[in-house]
Formats: C-alpha cells, sequence, structure tokens
C-alpha cells in the first residue's frame, strides 16, 4: 500500500508538472488573448445592443437592445443592399477561386521547363494582394478604366465574351447565362489576384501525395482524368475546406469590400459605434452560419488518411 | 546519338500493331496539345499578373505629360527620374521605411517568438481546457480584426485599471507591440495553428533525449525545437513581415502621427497634392496623377519584392515543410 503511493505521486506530479508547463508556454497568449481579444470581443457585442458616446474619461453605453439591428436592416439606406450583393459575390467568386486554384496547383505541380519561374511568378500576388498596392492596382483598372489601362480592359471587356460566344453559334443563350460568364471575365483579375495562398496550400497538399500512387495508378491504366478524382481529389479535399475559410475570411479584410466601408463610414466619421458594431455583427454572423453550414456539407466528403 | 535513338523508336514502331501505333500517337498527341494548352494558361494567367507591375515600372520613369500622350504606351518618350526622387520626397520615404522596420519588421519578429511558444504549448502539452483554448485560437482566425477593433480602440485609449489609473496608449508604438508581445497581433491565431501543426509533426524522441539528460522544458524548447523548426520559423516570419508590411487598416486606426509606407500609401491622394503644390486640396488630372500613384506603389513594394527574389524558396517550400498539411 505504502509502496504503491509512492509509485504512484511521481508520476502524477510529473503529469502535473507538465500541464502546468504547457500553461507557461501559452501564458502569454492567454493573457493576450483575454485583454486584446476576448474583452474587445464581448464589448463589441455589447456595443452593438447599446447606445454609445463617448465622455471625457470614459463611455457611456445605454441599452437599447435590438435598436441597432433593426435600424441597419430596416432605415439604413444601402446596408441591405450592399450586403446582398457582397453576399452573392462571396458565393460564386469563392468556388471560382477554389477550383481555380486547384487547377493552377495542379498545373504547377508537373514537371516542365521554367516551373521554378511560373511558381515565382503565381505567388507574387501573396505578397502585394493584402496592402493598399493592390487596391490602387485593382482600382486603376476597374474603375478608371481610361487610363493607361484601356488596353487592358478590353481583354476583359463585356462585349468581347458576348461577341465570342455568337461567334460560337451559342446564340440560343440566355441573357442571364452570358450576363454571368461576361462578369466572371470582368472578375478574372480578382481571382487570379487573391488566389495567391490557396495556390500555395493546394500545391503543399499535392506534394504529400505518394509518389507510389502514381506509379500504381499508371500501372493500372488510369487516365488523367481518373487519377485526378480517384487520388488527387481525396488527398487535397481536407485544403479545400481550410481554402474555403480562408477564403472567405479574406474576403471580409479585402480593402475592396464595400459593407466593411459602409461599416467603416459610420465607425470613422459619423461616430455612431454601436451602429457600426450592430452592422459588423450581422454581416460576420451571416458568414460565419454560412462558414458552419458549409464546413458541415465538406466534412461529409473529406478523406483523412490518417483519423486524428 | 539521337540518330540512333530516332532509329530505334522507328524500329519499334515498325513492331507494333496498327492499334498500338496508333495509340502511341494519339497518347503523343495529346501531350503536345496539353503542353501547348498548359503554357498558353500560364503565359496568360502570368500576364495578369505581371501586367501591373510592368505598367508600374513603365509609368514611373515617365514624365506626367507622358500619360496623356496617346503614342506613349509602354516605353516612356520622356524618361525620367524625376518622378521617383518627387515621389520619395513626397511619401517622405525613408522616414516613413525606418517607421516601418521599428513597427511593422519589429512586431512580426516579436510576434513569431509569442506564437512559436503558442503553438508548442498547444503541439506538447495537455491541460485542462485545452480543447476550450485551442477553439479560441480557431475563433482568432475567424473573426475579422474590424470586429474587434473600435473596443480594441477604446481599451488603448483608456489603458489600465478602471478607477485606478488609465493612460492614453494610442499613437504609441505599444498599440502594436502589446498584441504581437502576447502574440495576438495580425492574424496570430493562424501562425499558432501553422506552430503547432509544425511541432507536432517532430518527432517526441527529440524532446525526450533532451529531458533524459536532464533539460527543462523551456530549454529544450530553445535548444533543441527551435532549431529543428527553423524552416517553419523562416516561412512564418516572412510571412509575417508581408502581412505587417501590408497592414494599412490597424496602423491607421492606432496612429495619427507615425506614418508607415503603407498608411501613407492609403492617404497617398492629398499627400501627394500637399507635398507637390503646398495643398492638399487641389485636385490634379487623374490620368497625370498616375505616375506619381503607380512610382509610389513601386517604391513601396520594391523591398518586399526585394525579400522575395531572395527568399521565394523559402515562401513555396517552407509550407510544404511545415507540417501545415496533415
Amino acid at each position: 500500500m505504502k509502496g504503491e503511493k509512492q509509485r504512484k505521486r511521481p508520476r502524477l506530479s510529473y503529469q502535473r508538472r507538465k500541464s502546468l508547463y504547457g500553461y507557461c508556454f501559452i501564458s502569454l497568449w492567454l493573457i493576450g488573448t483575454l485583454l486584446f481579444f476576448l474583452i474587445p470581443l464581448g464589448k463589441s457585442i455589447a456595443y452593438s445592443f447599446s447606445k454609445v458616446s463617448i465622455k471625457p474619461g470614459r463611455i457611456d453605453m445605454d441599452w437599447v437592445g435590438l435598436d441597432n439591428y433593426s435600424y441597419a436592416i430596416n432605415k439604413d439606406p444601402q446596408y441591405t443592399d450592399l450586403l446582398e450583393e457582397t453576399l452573392i459575390e462571396t458565393l460564386w467568386k469563392t468556388p471560382l477561386i477554389l477550383i481555380f486554384s486547384l487547377f493552377i496547383a495542379v498545373v504547377l505541380n508537373q514537371k516542365f521547363r521554367g516551373r521554378a519561374l511560373a511558381r515565382a511568378v503565381f505567388f507574387l500576388p501573396v505578397i502585394i494582394a493584402t496592402g493598399p498596392v493592390y487596391e490602387i492596382i485593382s482600382g486603376d483598372i476597374k474603375s478608371t478604366g481610361n487610363t493607361g489601362a484601356a488596353q487592358f480592359s478590353t481583354m476583359f471587356r463585356t462585349d468581347i465574351v458576348g461577341d465570342l460566344m455568337r461567334d460560337l453559334g451559342f446564340y440560343g443563350m440566355s441573357e442571364r447565362m452570358t450576363s454571368f460568364i461576361a462578369t466572371v471575365a470582368d472578375n478574372v483579375f480578382g481571382i487570379v489576384w487573391s488566389s495567391g495562398i490557396q495556390i500555395l496550400l493546394f500545391l503543399a497538399a499535392l506534394q504529400n501525395i505518394p509518389p507510389s500512387a502514381r506509379e500504381a495508378a499508371q500501372i493500372e491504366g488510369a487516365t488523367a482524368w481518373e487519377y485526378f478524382w480517384k487520388i488527387t481529389f481525396p488527398c487535397v479535399s481536407p485544403f479545400i475546406l481550410a481554402n474555403l475559410i480562408f477564403t472567405v475570411i479574406d474576403s471580409f479584410t479585402n480593402p475592396m469590400n464595400r459593407v466593411m466601408r459602409r461599416i467603416m463610414l459610420f465607425q470613422t466619421e459619423e461616430m455612431n459605434y454601436g451602429l457600426s458594431s450592430a452592422m459588423t455583427w450581422l454581416y460576420f454572423g451571416i458568414v460565419l452560419i454560412a462558414i458552419g453550414a458549409a464546413a458541415a456539407i465538406i466534412n461529409r466528403f473529406i478523406y483523412y488518411e490518417f483519423d486524428s | 546519338m539521337a540518330e540512333s535513338k530516332r532509329e530505334i523508336q522507328k524500329q519499334h514502331m515498325a513492331a507494333m500493331s496498327r492499334a498500338e501505333r496508333s495509340y502511341v500517337r494519339r497518347t503523343a498527341l495529346k501531350r503536345r496539345l496539353w503542353k501547348l494548352f498548359r503554357f498558353l494558361i500560364l503565359f496568360g494567367i502570368g500576364f495578369v499578373i505581371l501586367y501591373p507591375l510592368l505598367y508600374m515600372i513603365s509609368c514611373t520613369f515617365r514624365e506626367s505629360g507622358d500619360m496623356t500622350d496617346p503614342t506613349v504606351l509602354w516605353v516612356p518618350r520622356h524618361p525620367t527620374l524625376s518622378i521617383i526622387r518627387e515621389t520619395t520626397e513626397a511619401m517622405d520615404f525613408w522616414e516613413a521605411l525606418k517607421n516601418t522596420l521599428i513597427l511593422n519588421v519589429g512586431c512580426s519578429f516579436v510576434q513569431v517568438v509569442s506564437c512559436a511558444l503558442t503553438g508548442y504549448g498547444f503541439a506538447r502539452f495537455s491541460f485542462r481546457g485545452k480543447k476550450l483554448l485551442f477553439g479560441i485560437v480557431i475563433l482568432m482566425i475567424l473573426v475579422p480584426t474590424q470586429v474587434i477593433t473600435l473596443p480594441l480602440f477604446f481599451q488603448f485609449r483608456f489603458f489600465g485599471i478602471r478607477g485606478v489609473f488609465s493612460k492614453n496608449l494610442i499613437d504609441t508604438m505599444w498599440t502594436m507591440y502589446l498584441p504581437a508581445m502576447t502574440a495576438n497581433g495580425i492574424r496570430s491565431g493562424l501562425m499558432i495553428l501553422i506552430f503547432r501543426q509544425f511541432f507536432r509533426g517532430l518527432p517526441r524522441e527529440l524532446e525526450d533525449a533532451a529531458y533524459i539528460d536532464g533539460c527543462g522544458p523551456f530549454m529544450t524548447f530553445v535548444r533543441v525545437m527551435v532549431p529543428n523548426a527553423l524552416p517553419a520559423f523562416l516561412t512564418v516570419f516572412l510571412f509575417s513581415i508581408v502581412w505587417y508590411w501590408n497592414d494599412y487598416y490597424v496602423s491607421t486606426m492606432f496612429f495619427h502621427n507615425t506614418r508607415t509606407i503603407s498608411t501613407m500609401l492609403y492617404n497617398l491622394d492629398s499627400e501627394i497634392s500637399l507635398r507637390l503644390f503646398g495643398d492638399a486640396t487641389i485636385k490634379m488630372n487623374p490620368r497625370e496623377q498616375i505616375v506619381w500613384k503607380q512610382a509610389s506603389c513601386l517604391i513601396s513594394i520594391t523591398p518586399l519584392l526585394i525579400m522575395y527574389t531572395f527568399l521565394q524558396k523559402h515562401f513555396t517550400e517552407g509550407i510544404e515543410r511545415s507540417g501545415l498539411v496533415g
């Protein structure tokens, strides 16, 4: 009895010591998260339910319930329109970005001359697209098409697609379909520029596919198409979810995001902090629900090599 | 040698049946077509990416009058360096660069260290509430900065304990350094996740050996884990630099007087009018303004581009080895 106790105690304390060390390692983060993340997060929720006014030396909050939310939805002239527009844009742009980046990753994973250069070029947006330079570049090309970028914008001019379609004999195509394709073509620039990191992640996933899988498939006589669906796709499927989340979250912080611009207007110029918080939470809430739903659906189709 | 090779191939083909031959031809054709297609795709998209940069370079070295000259498309008619000189002056480039280096690069360095510690804690130690805490890390990735900036601003404005003391930290470096030091800076959730995944991928024996030799956990981390994790460190550090360098949202929120390169770029229009013509309200012909805009873009990303050309390998290969996969 006594011996057992003695044998047991050090082991327990070792474990406890280890968990203590664990707390030590994350302690910095713990303090920071409490101060700079959780408290502000809670406050931000509180702001959204109240009227915030700044008095010298302190901030006053008066509880107003759901007033801010109802104002944002019912009264604000632009918010709901912008919200709808942005959400729909995210809805169709995200799958396109995912498909595009997966395709490019597959191509960049092949062996060909000049691959290093091609990779260097394709990852270039990673270092530029998050900053103000991107805003200037894309604003320059999009809004003031009459500038020196004219020749560039003609590449993606709307009617070109229509003309091409007509030339190819697609007369009977519905208006909506044509305009959809035209919009896509118009947005090629945006899609290419915002899929740098996604390509990087997919490429990393592709490189983890063992070469033996490729060999086996070749010996069995699988075509490239079959290889893609039976081997490549399952292997990168966990990354589809990660990339999906990354893409959606990135569109939040995108300088071109017009909902956020509207929100910032209330925050910096009109000083209506309660309203701006409510608007942010509404937007964030919708996106969060959408991501959750997408994750639940995608998770059913993900293939995990190791169950962990 | 090539001749004989071709001959052998010919003999080979002759020995095959018709069906085999047509199959070989078909696959060869397919491969060639795919090669062409791949080249076209890569070239086209590469053009879309490089176009703005080439345009930037072309604009930087021309006079603003060249912008309205329809014959000038790419090659400037009046090549000049004065635009770049003026822009450097107008942006107060060296001062801004100094601020950026102190603030953004310093922060990214500090943040990498704190995130590595946190990631290691999550990867190798089990403690109560770990799942919940890691859920918070995921939440940090999901919640956009815009949601919390406002309360954060007030928190820094009246920093301290309510009723005891409060200090105005706005416009001081603390607003950036404090979150970075505590692994709560820009996109820190993502960095913690990368580090955690990476440390989980390293063999446990490494640490066990160090423990048996009487090394404490912190020394083990510094002496054993960090050297092994250097590629991950480099990759995360590079991304961290890029994200901090490009950030203008947080910086404009917390700084009114300190100008970094990004915030300078953000307020470019008024800044250029102010410095060049002495009046911020002067509206220039937008076409002629482009030269300065493009020039300022170019000089502000040049440091990043230089870093990218030298360390490009680590951007692309580091992530593969960082264990973010799987």
